[in-house]
């Protein structure tokens, strides 16, 4: 009985301290990927004379916000606990979809847009709910949906082109509204961005905002850290993590639809290898690949992180093949960081 | 209000089928309200499976519940919490990214058009846990930073911000500390002055005696007791209601004092040293004997242990059977096991079968060129499994799956199937239940009889009292008594391991 006594007098004022600011943003999830960027960004600003030049800072936007607004569903779906291989091929699966429909049947490229729309959203209910229903790792069923799209996308557009990509849309009706909704080049005091940049801070905001400040945002984290324990409480957590998968299936068609209107045709082989690109961001910015803990923000600052080591490596005139790389060197760094960051920060984890 | 006297909740002849087993075979359970009401039951005495029935995330096959004089189904976890009922798991299930504030409300947020009322949320969380006692936990921190303590404090917030009328408690005190357990039973008392009924299952003994009302008494699926008193049943009352047996004889009975005598010492133990910790201790094990070692946590005796398996640095000399022991890996080839206290962790491959992990570490006696006789290996395992009365009689069902007390024989099974000559038991009865505790001391007392020396570590002194044929008294690192345990006795032995400390 009495060494229990000895033993918990010092354990048990320990929950009274208070943590200092800088504690506590060290223990937010982003922190360590931020830490990262604020690196990587001295870095090559010293190393790429061209690095630091407007156009050049708006090139590397571009490239992160490419893969950013993929990676923010893909966080998203890892706090819920999951994975979803099958998005980077699900992006040209979209955009053949709304290609192949508005050029065979010469239809508005928006009557595409949005049978593409419901394709991949359907496509995602169909991860969601085989996910659900079976009750397999989402690691395998995305597997599995992922090879059967890589071999649609090419199967059918061979079969209904004869050709490995989708024929030009760029002469049809409606290109060129959905080209300034997916993918225009804005200017902005002087500087070309293009429009992926703004709807990728759009959809981190909303992101943020759900996972945050709704109910839903709770779900989520709850789904993927202690599933039994949502299920106990009443949490729907069959329908959060089929929402989750739709969610990727929606940017998956964004994206799609962005590749589409800013090239007017689509390789049918493309995006494979994408996914494992989607999930590094949201690593990078601090998702545990256990679920229940991660950020939006994060994966925005991971997805910075990629633009710039991609980009950097070109402006720093450096021989590209080294890309993969410098980006695996990267991944484990940012990894390593974010875990030394959270256990200074939290002492008692 | 309804009167106190009514009971609250009537479950009638609860049955509850799994295939192959009937969890539940015919349970009647009555609470009233304002009562703490204990239920007691060895592992796997259906305690688990009639809680998860209250909580609705069972249906039961048979019977009737009847809460606040109505019928009730429980279809699911939602209704169950809609007429009141909550429970705590033993498991303190809550989501470590999530902060104080939302894991009380997760499920039932406070929310406006499905945007959380973030300033409401942390104001009735905050109350929520003034009232608890726990004001200094900031309903803002987040939960995986909160010490097993604080996060019992936020389960129990998350059972009564719902209109609980009856909160289950599954082993509350087991993540608790002691001055924690006080502040806890000081809650329990203010929701049972409120007229909450609780039901608590809680296999420390002492516990129920302070806070229990009343207790009813599970065994093999059915109700064997109901409604005893909490304070004045005598222990071996309730010890022989929940096993069929009586507590005279939990202890195997032990051969003559000095009947070891002339047998060779397996261990011999001079001088051992380890800085800090202990000081000049010496003892010797001989064949067949149990050597049992008694102190405060603390006291140096878990290091005593680990020195002798080599795992620690230490002066003196350690033999065994004449060899010196030099680190671990001598220690496994001279012939010692250890049977550790973090049973789960460092003992059992948990999603292995009971045979996988029986014959663990004697896979070498069953390869020949490289290739496993699997044949031979379940034969074995599954004569241990006879031998030792483990159950379920499955070799392969996953060890994960069975009962403390039925993993612990599958360890020390292991230990029977490889032969030691020295046996290191640390904590042996963690987590294992009364009743299931009888077996295992019968399982270890065999060991011995079969010449293998055993060296024992346990916090509880009856356990070693009773159990060992010599006992060792620790403290603070120095060997203050050594004599046959049929001399000693608990006040004895308390007065030698308190004398000279604060406590």
């Amino acid at each position: 009985m009495s060494q229990a006594v000895l033993k918990s007098a010092a354990a048990a004022d320990e929950r009274l301290a208070r943590r200092s600011p800088l504690r506590r943003l060290a223990g937010r999830p982003e922190f360590g990927a931020l830490l990262g960027a604020a690196v990587l960004f001295a870095f090559f600003s010293v190393v790429a004379d061209a690095f630091l030049r407007a156009s050049s800072f708006s090139t590397v936007l571009y490239a992160a916000s490419t893969f950013g607004i993929m990676a923010v569903s893909v966080a998203l779906l890892m706090i819920g606990g999951e994975f979803d291989l099958s998005a980077g091929v699900m992006v040209t699966t979209g955009a053949l979809v709304a290609a192949l429909v508005s050029y065979q049947l010469t239809l508005n490229v928006w009557v595409g847009v949005v049978i593409s729309l419901v394709v991949t959203l359907g496509l995602g209910l169909l991860n969601g709910l085989l996910y659900v229903r079976t009750g397999l790792p989402s690691f395998i069923v995305t597997l599995g949906t992922f090879l059967m799209l890589a071999g649609a996308n090419l199967g059918v557009t061979k079969l209904v082109t004869g050709n490995v990509a989708s024929d030009s849309i760029r002469d049809m009706d409606g290109f060129d509204a959905a080209r300034a909704v997916f993918a225009a080049d804005l200017d902005v005091g002087g500087v070309r961005v293009n429009v992926t940049v703004l709807w990728w801070l759009l959809f981190v905001a909303v992101a943020t905002w759900i996972l945050l400040r709704t109910r839903t945002g709770n779900w989520i984290f709850a789904c993927g850290g202690a599933p039994g324990s949502a299920r106990a409480v009443g949490v729907p957590v069959a329908r959060v993590k089929v929402g989750l998968f739709m969610g990727v299936a929606f940017t998956a068609w964004f994206s799609g639809m962005h590749l589409l209107f800013a090239y007017s045709s689509v390789q049918s082989g493309e995006g494979v290898g994408n996914e494992f690109y989607y999930i590094i961001c949201a690593v990078i910015g601090g998702c545990l690949l256990t679920g229940g803990y991660g950020s939006a923000i994060g994966a925005a600052i991971g997805a910075f992180i990629f633009g710039m080591t991609s980009k950097g490596i070109v402006y720093a005139e450096w021989n590209p093949d080294w890309f993969k790389f410098f980006l695996g060197a990267m991944l484990l760094l940012a990894t390593v960081v974010n875990l030394v960051v959270r256990r200074r920060a939290e002492p008692s984890r | 209000m309804q009167d106190m006297r009514d009971p609250l909740l009537v479950m009638r002849g609860i049955v509850k089928q799994f295939p192959g087993v009937r969890a539940l075979d015919g349970v009647d359970l009555e609470v009233r309200a304002g009562e703490v009401h204990c239920l007691l039951g060895q592992n796997g005495a259906g305690k688990s499976t009639l809680i998860k029935t209250l909580a609705g995330a069972h249906q039961p096959d048979e019977g009737t519940i009847t809460f606040a004089g109505q019928e009730v189904r429980l279809t699911g976890p939602i209704a169950a919490i809609k007429l009141g009922i909550s429970t705590i798991y033993q498991e303190l299930d809550l989501v470590d990214g999530l902060s104080v504030a939302d894991n009380i409300f997760l499920g039932h947020e406070k929310a406006a058009f499905g945007f959380t009322r973030t300033g409401d949320t942390n104001r009735a969380a905050a109350e929520l846990l003034g009232r608890l006692g726990h004001g200094e936990i900031a309903p803002t921190t987040e939960v995986g930073t909160l010490p097993p303590a604080g996060k019992q404090v936020v389960s129990m917030a998350r059972a009564l911000s719902h209109d609980t009328r009856l909160i289950v408690m599954d082993e509350p005190s087991a993540a608790l500390a002691h001055d924690e357990v006080d502040n806890l039973f000081r809650i329990v008392r203010e929701l049972t002055a409120a007229g909450v009924a609780v039901v608590y299952i809680s296999h420390r003994l002492e516990e129920i005696r302070e806070i229990g009302d009343r207790i009813t008494v599970l065994k093999d699926g059915r109700t064997v007791a109901v409604g005893l008193p909490a304070r004045e049943t005598p222990t071996r009352e309730i010890i022989s209601l929940m096993t069929g047996r009586d507590m005279e004889n939990v202890f195997p009975e032990r051969p003559a004092p000095g009947s070891h005598d002339g047998r060779p010492e397996v261990l011999r133990v001079e001088g051992l040293t380890v800085p800090g910790v202990v000081t000049d201790v010496s003892f010797s094990v001989r064949e067949g004997e149990i050597v049992g070692l008694a102190g405060l946590v603390g006291s140096g005796r878990s290091e005593i242990l680990e020195a002798v398996y080599g795992a620690r640095g230490c002066s003196g000399r350690i033999e065994l059977n004449g060899a010196p022991v030099r680190g671990i890996s001598s220690a496994v080839r001279l012939g010692i096991g250890l049977a550790p206290e973090e049973r789960k962790a460092q003992a059992l491959l948990m999603d292995q079968s009971v045979a996988g992990n029986i014959t663990l570490s004697g896979l070498g006696l069953y390869s020949r060129l490289g290739w496993l006789d699997r044949k031979r290996e379940l034969a074995d395992a599954k004569a241990q499994i006879d031998e030792l009365d483990l159950r379920p009689a499955d070799p392969s069902r996953p060890i994960r799956t069975l009962s403390g007390g039925n993993q612990q024989k599958a360890v020390l099974a292991r230990w029977l199937v490889n032969r030691r000559k020295l046996l290191l038991l640390d904590e042996p009865t963690r987590g294992v239940d009364v009743g299931a505790r009888a077996d295992l001391y019968a399982v270890i007392r065999r060991l011995a009889d079969e010449g293998i020396g055993v060296l024992l570590v346990s916090s509880e002194l009856p356990e070693v009292l009773g159990l060992a044929d010599r006992v060792l008294v620790i403290r603070e690192g120095r060997a203050v008594h050594q004599s046959d345990a049929r001399d000693l006795d608990e006040h004895r032995v308390l007065d030698m391991i308190m004398e000279g400390s604060a406590l």
